[in-house]
């Protein structure tokens, strides 16, 4: 979709259009979905966090104030996710103090739907959490090193670095 | 999902490295941008997406409604504002300043004889004025005189005795 196109989905949306937030799903709702996937793990949960994306959105639209969309829309997808591993952390710990039978259940990985893992899933979860989601928001949000390192709050160096190693492990866990 | 970071990757990195080091990483990043390529994630069902754009259109619905409600009340709130407003302004300038009492003097001579034009006619009128002011004087005359008693005592005398004798009784204690 041209930048143009997007914009004026973007503009609709400001103003309430439901078409427009329809529009959005689509352009950008495989992709969030991917990108939920490959930090889960699970199927159910992903499509609950998309759910939760596209309805912050409609809340949070008046705040966007131009630039990277993308950038913004990913940004906040970043914070549904560990609003979410927040919620489960928690979860887990209450449970844990009462239950002896949850207790014996990892407290952080996330329960995946049968079928739906792959051998791709299973190295990544190998792999530094900061730095799976730093690999996975680089290829879904499709942001520069730049972008992301602003996004991040973090020098670029760090960001390059980061990418880099993750992405040489991933490899070799996956040969 | 296309590496559509438009940005020169091995340029970038030789910020942070030799020549050689950064066209390593640079492959190294590609190569790893391969592989998700070649594992791409599962994709949401058609099902999935039309249930998240329900939720996002229930969600747009409720933000309108929530708006209007808000507008309807700021309204109302203004109408109520201009309503008490009014009313308070109504009160205030329906409240009239105390008058003062004044003594009003009224002509005996009614004002139409007065100011009339017609001399006989306020000729006749004064006669009959006249007539009556008398009668009013004969009688005041004869109630003074106790005209109508006949024993020749007068009531205003038999009330100024009483008086002297009820002062008298006073001062003897």
């Amino acid at each position: 979709m041209a930048q143009r196109d997007l914009e004026q989905v973007i503009i609709g949306c400001k103003r309430g259009d439901e078409a427009c937030f329809s529009q959005l799903v689509e352009i950008y709702g495989k992709r969030c979905f991917g990108y939920f996937f490959r930090l889960t793990g699970s199927r159910t949960t992903s499509e609950d966090l998309l759910s939760e994306l596209f309805v912050k959105l409609v809340e949070k639209i008046g705040t966007y104030r131009g630039g990277s969309f993308d950038g913004w829309l990913f940004a906040t997808a970043s914070n549904i996710f560990h609003d979410h591993l927040r919620f489960k952390q928690r979860q887990t710990r209450l449970l844990d103090e009462h239950s002896q039978r949850i207790r014996s259940q990892p407290a952080s990985t996330e329960k995946q739907d049968d079928g739906d893992a792959d051998r791709l899933q299973d190295a990544l979860k190998q792999l530094d959490s900061d730095v799976r989601e730093l690999i996975m928001m680089r290829y879904y949000s499709q942001l520069s090193f730049k972008e992301i390192s602003q996004l991040r709050r973090e020098p670029i160096g760090t960001t390059l670095s980061k990418v880099h190693r993750g992405l040489k492990r991933l490899r070799e866990l996956m040969r | 999902m296309n590496d559509s970071a438009k940005e020169n990757l091995r340029e970038l990195l030789a910020g942070f490295m030799d020549a050689g080091s950064a066209r390593q990483a640079a492959e190294d990043i590609e190569r790893g941008n391969t592989l998700l390529r070649q594992w791409p994630a599962p994709q949401p069902g058609d099902a999935v997406l039309a249930e998240v754009k329900k939720k996002v259109t229930a969600t747009v619905r409720r933000r309108h409604k929530i708006a209007l409600q808000r507008r309807i009340w700021a309204v109302a709130g203004v109408a109520a504002a201009i309503v008490i407003v009014s009313a308070l302004a109504l009160t205030l300038s329906e409240r009239q300043p105390v008058e003062k009492t004044t003594i009003k003097y009224a002509a005996a001579i009614p004002e139409r004889v007065w100011e009339g034009s017609d001399i006989t006619k306020d000729d006749a009128d004064i006669v009959v004025l006249v007539a009556e002011v008398e009668t009013i004087e004969n009688e005041l005359s004869a109630v003074r005189l106790d005209d109508t008693g006949g024993n020749g005592s007068t009531a205003v005398g038999d009330l100024e005795t009483e008086l002297i004798e009820i002062g008298g009784d006073f001062w003897k204690g």
